[in-house]
This record gives C-alpha cells, structure tokens and sequence, in this order.
C-alpha cells in the first residue's frame, strides 16, 4: 500500500471511530487502534525512508485546496499522536467503561477517536487556514474530553477556564497565519526561510504556540485542566496535545526566517519554565496537579534544546545545536511516553482509591503491586535517571550544551546548563515524594483501605508505555536515526554533518547496568531469604504504637525544598495552634495557589471589570450626556489631527 | 606583581562573602579585621621598589584595619552587652547569593570601564566595586549597630581600593584622610553605640524607628 | 585479555578498598581526640559480620526495600567505574560519561530514599526529605564544577576532564569540592555520622530499619561512594595526566588518604551545623564552583 493509501485507511478508521463510539465500544476500540497503527505505519515509513508525502486536493475547502503533507518533523509527532492515542483507547476501555460511567462513556470515545484525529491533521495539514480550522477543532475536541464529567464544578471550571486560554491561544495564531498570508499572498505554507521581513511574525507564533504548549507564565490553564480530566485524556492531553505546541514552533522556526535574539528567548523560557514547573510540582499535594506541573517543567527543558538549537543555527554551531534539537525531538516522544504512564497510573489509583489528594493515601503497593510497579518505574523514567530513555534525552541536551559552552560560553548557556542540573534534582525530589507518599508507608485514610488493582486492559496500556521507555532506554540508536531525518527535513543544512554522539555504547552501558540491576537485587533478597526474614513493626526509634498518621506526609517532605522557593509559590496557611493542657482539635492546612492565575492575572482581570464597571455606570441613558460624549470624541478626534498635522 | 596583587584583591572578594554569610557578630568582625590586613599589604606589592614611606602606610593600615578597629568594635560589643546573633534583614542565603551576583557584575563591569591599561590587567577596580557593593548591602540588610560599622568598614575597604589606583601620583593624602575619617568614625559610633544601649537598652536599629518625628 | 584482567583490578580497588577510608578517618579523630580508636579494618568486619546476620523487615516494607540498596550499590559501583583511577587510567571513554556519572549518583539517591520511605517512619521520612532537598544544591555545585572542568579542558570526557590540573581555580575548585564531598556523604558539618539523636541524622537516620545483608550493602556503597567523591577530588586538582606508572598511583594514594585525613580533621575541630545554616554552606559550594567556572572560563585573570 502506498504512503497516501495508509494515511487515508488511518483518517478513515479514526472518523469511523468518532462515529462509531457513542454506541459501538468494541468497533470503536478496533477502529481507533487501527488508525493509530495505519498512523504509526505511515509515519515510520517516511521517517524511515526518508521522503515526503504530499497531497493536494483537486476541490478546495473555505476556497483553498486542501493541502497535506508529511515529512519528517510531523512524522516525528505523528508517532506520538499514534502510540498515545492507542494506548490510551485501550486504557479507557477499562477505565471509563459504560457500567461505570453510563451517561459519559459513549461521549468519551466518539471525542477521543476526533481528537487524535484532529491532531494527525493539525500536523499533515500544509495550509494556514485548514491548519487553523483543524487547530481549532482540536481543541474543542479536548474541551469536550477535559469536560466529560461535568456533574464536577471544579471540572466544569477547569473546561472554561482551558477554552478560555486556548482561544487566547489561537487568537495569537489567527493573527499569525493572516499576517502570514496578507505578507506572502497565500495561505500555503512551506520553507520561506529566505523572506527576511517575516521574522517578527515568529514572537506571534511563539505566543499562540506557547500558550498551548503550556510555557511558563503562560501554562495558567494547564495545571487545572490536567487535573481534573479524566486520567486517559490527562496523559494525551499531557503527553501528546501540549507538543502540538511544540510542534508549532519546531516547525515554523524550520520555515520562517528567525529573528535576531529568538533562541535566547526560548532558551529564558525554556529556563524559566523548567525552574518553576519542578518548583511547582515538588509543593503540589495533588497527585495529578503534580503530574501536571512537571509537565510544564518537561516542555521547559525542551525549549531549553529548542533553543539552544536556534542559537546553534544562528551562530553556525551546527554540530552542538543539532545536538540540541534532536535531544528536544526525543525528549518531546520521552515525555509523552513517561508522562502519559504516570498519568494513567495516577488514574489506576483515583480509580481505586476515588482521590487524588496524596495526603490521604499510602501504602498502596500491596493492594496495587503493578500500579506501584509501573509508576516506580515512570517516575525513574521521568527524574532522567539511568538506564531508560529520559536519561537519553537528557544526556544529548547536555552533551549539546556543554559542547556549547566550550565553543564560546555564553553566560545563558552556563546559566542553563546549571539550571538543567537544579531542575533534575527538584524533579527527583518531587517524584520520590509522589511515589513514596501515595505507594508506600502505611495508609494514611479510609480511603486506601479498598483499593485494588486496575484491570488488564489498564495494566497492560501501562506495560506497554513502560515497555517502550524501556526500550528507547537500552536501544538509543534507533531514535537517533529517525531523529537525524526529522531534522534534516527541520535544516538541510545540517544533515551533512555526521558527528553522532556515542548512543551505542550509551545503549550498551544501559543494558549492562540494567542487567546488573536485576542480578544485584535478586541476589540481595535470596541472601536476605537465606538468612531468614522476620517481620515486625517499624522500629520508629522504639515508639511502641506507631500510627499511619505518624509518617512523613507528603507536604512534610517537600518543605525543605518548597521553602527555598516560597518567594514565588507563596503558600497560603491556614493554623490552628494546639493550646492549653487538654488541647482542642488543632489543624494546619496549607496550599499552593496558581500564583500566575490567582495573584497576576486576577487583580490585572479584576482592574479591567472595574473599569468597565465605571464606563458602564457613565451609560445611564440621558440624552445630555450622550451628547456631551458625543462631543469629547469630536474634541478629542480634531485634537488628534490637530497633533498629527503639527507634526 | 600582578599575580600577588589579584591574589590579594580575590582573597578580600572572597572575604567579601563569607562576610555576607556570617550569622554571629565576633565572625563578622573577625572577617573585617581580616579583610582590612589583607588589603593594608596591597601597597607593599603595588609598589616595585618598596620605599620606606610605603611600608610605613601598610604597617599603618594593618594596624588600624586589623587590629584597632576591631578591637573598639570588640570592646563596644563586650561593654554595650549585646546579643551576638545578627538577625538579618536580607537573608544570609540571599544575601549571598546577591554579594556574588554582584561580585561577578563587579568583573564584568571593571571590563566595560574606560581604565587605564595598566589597570586592565588588575582585579582592583572589581575588588573596589565589589567591596562597596558588599558594604552597602551589609548596611542595607543588618540591624544592628555593630554590624553596619561592619558595612561601613568594607565600605571603606572599597574605598581604599580605589584610592590605590591614585597611589603612584597621591597617595598618603587619600590614604590618611580616609583612615582619619574612620578612625573618627568608630570612635563616634563607639560612643553612640554606649549612649543608645544605656538609653534604650538595645542596639536594635529597627527598634529605634520610634525616635522618629 | 588485558582488558579482563584491568578491569578485573579496578573493580577489585573499588570494592576491596572502599572501607578503608571510613576507617581512615575515623582513625584520625580517635588521635586527635587522644583515644585509641577503633581498627581501621573495622568496616571490613562490620560487613561480614552484617553478611551473615539475618533480615529483619517492618511489616510495611515493599520488596523495593530490599531492591533499593542493591540497585543504588550497583549505581554507586557503575558510577566508580566510569572513574579514571590514576595510572590505570579509564576503562571505558566516551563524551558525555561525566553526564552518566552524575545521574548514577542521583539514581543511587533515587533508590536509597525511596527505600527509606518504604517504612512508613517518621524519621526515616525525615532523612529522606532532608537528603533530597540539599541534593539540589549539591547538585549545582555538581555540574558547575563539572562545567569548570569541561571548560577548561574543552572536552566532555572524565579522561581528558582530569587528566590535567584544574590551573588557576584549583583552590577554588578543590574547595567546593571538597564541601559536596562532606555534604553527600553525610559527614560533619552536615551530618554526624556518629550521633545518636536520629532527629539531626540525614544518611544515617534513612537507614535505620535496614538490618543483615541489606545494611551491609549500604554501608559498603557509602563507602565506595565517599572513595569515588575523594578520587574525583584528587584527580580534578592534580595533574595525573602528567604522572604514569607508580608516581601517579602514589600521588592518588596520597591524595586520597589527603582527604580522609581532611574529613577527620574537619570532623574533629567542627561541630554539626545547624539545619538553617546547611543551605548556606551549601551555596557557598556552589559560588565556589561558580568562581571556579568563571577562573576556568577567562583563563584566570592575569
């Protein structure tokens, strides 16, 4: 079959799911797997092959030709759009079933099938007004999935409030693409590199993309939204929908010209994003709210690589900044690979337990031993630790950066590179918390007490996820060759440059340490077997009755850390002092607030609603005021001319 | 030359933050006393013949910035009877961080700066701009009365730094004005330091916003 | 063959000789305090005798308690072998190892912590969170001075990172060094290793409920991992580039046993530092490192 005859079965089959999900679970499920497969095969062929498919329409659609095309870098998303959105469909079938959730099942799948859809044409599209209508249809398609419990206030809110920034969004791309088509006099896209005067056009995108892609302070709806969604659209949502964003940028920083100083702002970004998401996640007391910051501290660290790449192009360091590309590129599939993992083994637990709020949970590896399982591995996924892939990706950023620095050291990249390594940490420290505190210990409530283990078509979305982490982990080559046909499709220039980083014996190592890994523990537990184990309780330095209350709660464990950065997470605590000899009940709540949202961007709303408050008092309805301001415009109006003419 | 010279001025740099982080007041001092002996040797290897007028000025400076000073200032603690706790107004672990901030936009700075070139090679106008920088922000973020003689000494010592580029064409008269000037001052604030803890009964700054209009 | 036999030696110097240093030092504290002290074997009969003892488990404890010592020993151990070990220069070169070292590391304290919290202790919640948040700033220091050294060597591989002397910066370098080494292994002004009041512990206090095989196991990894900070220590100042054969392995014996002379001492004359004071020496690692960079990067200043 041909590229086009597989790209065609894949939309189909996904349409087919769309329609067929509000009634047909299983013809859904069968559909939407084997679009996704028809996707994966599609993009694989193009990445492998190397060559590009195009496709014009001979009818035209809004009276433009519809335009597709598929080279390396939508390829690259592509895959990811592909195994997210399997995975996540066989997820859901476990985990939004129609026993369960009777009124919203059928809505879940039919919007699933349309976004993953919509996503696939958002990244094949090639013409800025279908890619506007396809954008937009993406993201109502993930209004509907973040809305489908909607008896939830805090869900309903958390829908508002991601249309709300998503159309803020793509007013910015609305603005960007019609400059774009009003300057070249067509809607067409593709490589303009060499028309100069487009370069400002890039600070537009970067804001309409931003926004989706969740940068900070542009991230305000994100946190909310990946909270409170259900967990299988959570982890797209997180894994895959936010690099559309992403994908904005890579590809119209691949098409447009740049202008002067573009990398170093994507490089602050990228910083600045990484710095605050982990600060962020390491106070969270919400599991998924966790998830989701760390989300934003991951799309920093890509920018990081995306600007680093920038700046390589800009200063003819092609060797480093292809480096730092393509750690971006694979940190983007690393991301959506461990971050949907976690996402959909945050959701196994609120699942089981009906919460999200780690304080109350614990101890939950027993009743839950895969879960715990699963998630111990994401989150080694996720901290960048060796031996799977998020260390990978990690590695080349610095490979590229400190190749970087040693060329010329500009004081940014050091300050990035530095800012990398605090952020590891941070993440490290937020995800031992997320594990420790919901997996082991003893359980904290009630709530723990009924748990029990997801399902098999969970568990084995899960497996699979985790199976792929594992793979890129011991096998970096293989990423890397399709990586080098992303970016040659990215720069041209670049792709005669072979300098390849040594993945191979990066690969070797990994699987070495991993097998050491497992000998060593097995070997551990059969001396501790063969030396005999007894149980007893927690020593707890001789304390005879220790309570589950008595751990470290997962607030406890962040404040070391957190404190350092309260200048900006500004907690907000609530106290009850325990006082007298025979204390009353004493309680201590604290929480971290949106602080871009609710102490930046609510006063800045709150003095826009007052001031219209005060325009609207001066609308009273008298006739002698109307002309009065009838008047001050006109005064105002000749002032103005009068200003102009002078000058 | 220069190689000793730039030892000595990072040497004091470096004195500038462990000045920052000093949490006890005897520390602080201590680390002054230091930085005022170190810097009283920047003449003796300044200079390429070692005239006796010269080491007579650092044999002065080490004196006074070493061991006089200090000594009032020890005395003043011991005799006011104060806490030797500093509470900071700007965090130690911020105040850190923003002395070596500054100490590194003290560098950068020095390079943008029209100099001579002999003074291109140096670390002294960084040393300088860096000293002052510290000074301020020690007065800035400490209460206590003690501890802004404290800034005002690495004040001086930036000061003084400064001075020495002048010491090839006048060099006594800055030195001295300067070191008369403290002098006097250490021995005013000793005396206000004894009124304001026998009035008051604290060395507080904070404390005495009261005593405003 | 060769390579066999090399490699057979390294692994042998870092898990035969990795005891010695605690016991180093804990010489050096006895003769400054006047006593006689313990033997400097001492670790060594620690573990065996910890070998053959049985496990005892709280009953919250997951398999990963045990999983996590052994999987951080073999970080710490993975890590140490990346090292180049004086005259035996290094094993296995390629750019970016010094990257894969630090992660080990930070896979290491992944493990050890999650296994600390296995337990459901309060006290062991307490070490673990204390552990991971200073790890935040030893981990900048970390890469600045691994920066420092990249830098002034414009290479990304440990062999030619530490093959000459880190010039001008070295004080400054040696320095920082030299308080994240007190600062991850747990040491005085940090951490008492030899407290008993569990509420000022870091490393100590994690391991509480650790007993038999397991505690042998993390004893011998905080060994090796105070053996590999006091390799780096050494081979990032001197130039063991320039020194083969017997000079450099005498220079690295001499360093290293330099340095545990150092912590004994340090630990002899200082007391533990308060816990609000800790960030404070920290950073100043930190800025250590940083003004190492800065030397590093302009070449010095003369």
């Amino acid at each position: 079959m041909t590229l086009g005859g597989w790209i065609a079965l894949a939309l189909a089959l996904l349409l087919g799911g769309g329609l067929a999900g509000l009634r047909l679970p299983r013809v859904w499920l069968g559909c939407t797997l084997g679009g996704t497969v028809a996707l994966l095969v599609a993009a694989f062929t193009t990445l492998g092959v190397g060559v590009d498919w195009v496709w014009q329409s001979p009818w035209s659609l809004g009276g433009e030709r519809v335009h597709l095309r598929l080279d390396g870098i939508s390829a690259w998303f592509l895959t990811l759009v592909a195994v997210v959105g399997g995975t996540g469909a066989v997820y859901a079938r476990g985990y939004w079933p129609d026993q369960a959730q009777p009124e919203s099942a059928g809505r879940g799948r039919a919007w699933w099938s349309v976004l993953v859809l919509c996503m696939a044409l958002v990244l094949l599209c090639s013409n800025g007004l279908h890619f506007l209508m396809a954008w937009e249809a993406f993201a109502l398609a993930g209004f509907f999935l973040i809305t489908l419990d909607r008896a939830r206030r805090e869900t309903r809110a958390a829908g508002w409030l991601y249309l709300g920034a998503s159309h803020a969004g793509t007013l910015g791309l609305f603005a960007f693409f019609s400059m774009l088509a009003a300057r070249t006099g067509s809607w067409e896209l593709g490589p303009m590199r060499s028309a100069t005067e487009l370069a400002p056009l890039f600070w537009v995108a970067l804001f309409g993309f931003g926004v989706k892609a969740g940068l900070f302070p542009l991230h305000i709806w994100l946190p909310s939204a990946h909270t409170n969604a259900p967990s299988h659209v959570s982890a797209i949502l997180s894994g895959v929908a936010i690099k559309m964003g992403l994908y904005g940028l890579v590809r119209f920083s691949g098409w447009l010209p740049l202008p002067k100083g573009a990398g170093w702002v994507v490089l602050g970004l990228g910083v600045a994003s990484a710095l605050m998401g982990a600060a962020f996640a390491l106070a969270q007391n919400d599991l998924k709210r966790l998830l989701a910051y760390c989300s934003v501290e991951n799309m920093g660290v890509i920018l990081i690589g995306l600007g680093a790449g920038l700046l390589g192009l800009a200063d003819g360091g092609a060797s480093w900044g292809r480096m730092a590309m393509a750690a971006a590129l694979l940190h983007a599939w690393n991301h959506g690979l461990f971050k949907s993992l976690l996402f959909l083994g945050a959701g196994s637990v609120l699942h089981a337990t009906g919460t999200r709020e780690m304080s109350r949970l614990g101890g939950l590896w027993r009743a839950m031993p895969w879960t715990a399982g699963l998630f111990a591995f994401g989150a080694v996924a996720i901290c960048a630790l060796p031996p799977l892939n998020g260390f990978v990706s990690e590695w080349l950023l610095y490979l590229g950066l400190f190749e970087s620095a040693a060329g010329h050291a500009p004081v940014a990249i050091v300050a990035a590179i530095i800012a990398l390594g605090v952020t590891g940490a941070l993440a490290l420290a937020a995800f031992v918390k997320a594990g420790a505190v919901v997996f082991l210990g003893a359980g904290r409530t009630r709530a723990t007490r009924d748990a029990h283990e997801c399902g098999w078509w969970m568990r084995g979305s899960m497996l699979a996820l985790a199976g792929l982490c594992a793979l890129i982990g011991v096998m970096p080559l293989a990423p890397w060759f399709f990586i080098t046909r992303s970016l040659a499709s990215w720069e041209p220039g670049w792709s005669g440059i072979e300098s390849p980083p040594p993945l191979a014996t990066l690969g070797l190592l990994h699987l070495a340490v991993a097998l050491a890994f497992v000998l060593a523990a097995l070997a551990l537990w059969r001396r501790a077997q063969a030396k005999g184990i007894r149980r007893e309780l927690t020593w707890d330095c001789g304390y005879s009755a220790p309570s589950a209350r008595m751990q470290y709660t997962g607030g406890s464990f962040a404040a070391i850390a957190s404190g350092w950065f309260r200048w900006v997470l500004r907690p907000e605590r609530q106290m009850r002092r325990p006082r007298g000899l025979f204390p009353a009940q004493s309680s201590r709540v604290e929480r971290v607030p949106e602080t871009v949202l609710e102490r930046v961007l609510g006063p800045a709303g709150g003095v826009v609603m007052a001031a219209s408050a005060w325009v609207r008092q001066r609308q009273r309805g008298h006739l002698p005021d109307y002309i009065l301001y009838l008047v001050a415009g006109l005064v105002a109006v000749g002032a103005l001319v009068l200003a102009g003419s002078w000058r | 030359m220069n190689e000793s010279l730039n030892l000595l001025v990072a040497l004091a740099m470096g004195l500038n933050l462990v000045a920052l982080g000093s949490s006890r007041l005897p520390s602080l001092i201590r680390v002054v006393a230091l930085q005022g002996m170190v810097l009283g040797l920047v003449p003796l290897v300044m200079e390429h013949e070692v005239r006796g007028m010269v080491v007579l000025v650092a044999v002065a400076t080490v004196a006074m910035k070493g061991l006089v000073i200090p000594g009032l200032l020890r005395r003043a603690m011991r005799t006011a009877n104060i806490d030797r706790d500093l509470f900071p107004l700007v965090g130690f672990l911020p105040s850190l961080l923003i002395g070596a901030a500054g100490t590194i936009g003290a560098v950068v700075l020095a390079r943008w700066l029209p100099l001579l070139p002999e003074h291109h090679e140096t670390l002294l106008v960084s040393g300088a701009l860096a000293s002052v920088f510290t000074g301020l922000l020690l007065l800035i973020g400490r209460s206590k009365a003690i501890s802004q003689v404290c800034g005002y000494l690495v004040l001086e010592n930036g000061i003084y730094l400064f001075g020495m580029l002048l010491l090839g064409s006048t060099p006594l008269l800055v030195e001295g004005g300067i070191l008369l000037d403290l002098t006097v001052a250490v021995f005013v604030i000793g005396i206000i330091v004894d009124r304001i803890q026998r009035a008051f009964d604290t060395l507080d700054t904070r404390k005495l916003t009261v005593l405003r209009e | 063959m060769s390579a066999i036999v090399e490699f057979l030696v390294r692994l042998a110097v870092w898990l035969l000789l990795a005891p010695l240093l605690p016991g180093l030092i804990n010489k050096v504290k006895a003769w400054v305090a006047g006593r006689r002290g313990p033997p400097v074997l001492q670790l060594y009969y620690d573990l065996a005798r910890l070998w053959r003892k049985g496990v005892v488990l709280s009953t919250l404890a997951s398999p990963g308690f045990v999983v996590g010592p052994a999987v951080a020993w073999v970080a710490v151990l993975g890590a140490a072998l990346l090292l180049p070990l004086g005259p035996l220069g290094i094993s296995l070169s390629f750019r970016g190892d010094v990257i894969l070292l630090v992660y080990l590391l930070a896979l290491a304290r992944f493990c050890t912590t999650w296994a600390a919290l296995e337990t459901g202790s309060a006290f062991e919640g307490m070490g673990a969170a204390r552990e991971v948040s200073y790890a935040v700033l030893t981990e900048a220091a970390v890469i600045t001075a691994v920066l420092a050294l990249s830098l002034r060597s414009g290479s990304v591989e440990l062999g030619t990172m530490l093959a000459s002397s880190a010039g001008t910066g070295s004080v400054l370098l040696a320095a920082g060094l030299f308080t994240v080494l007190l600062a991850e292994n747990c040491r005085v002004p940090f951490d008492d290793p030899n407290t008993h009041l569990e509420l000022t512990m870091i490393h100590e206090v994690m391991v509480l409920d650790h007993s038999g095989p397991p505690l042998a196991v993390v004893l011998h990894g905080a060994a090796m991992k105070l053996l590999l900070f006091a390799v780096l220590l050494v081979e990032a100042v001197l130039p063991f580039g320039e020194w083969s054969g017997l000079g450099g392995a005498v220079a690295l014996i001499g360093g290293v046993a330099l340095v545990g002379v150092g912590v004994g001492l340090v630990e002899s004359w200082l007391a533990r530092y308060a816990f609000k004071r800790v960030p404070l020496l920290l950073t100043t690692a930190f800025l250590l490192c940083l003004f190492a960079l800065l030397v590093a990067w302009k070449g010095g200043w003369s």
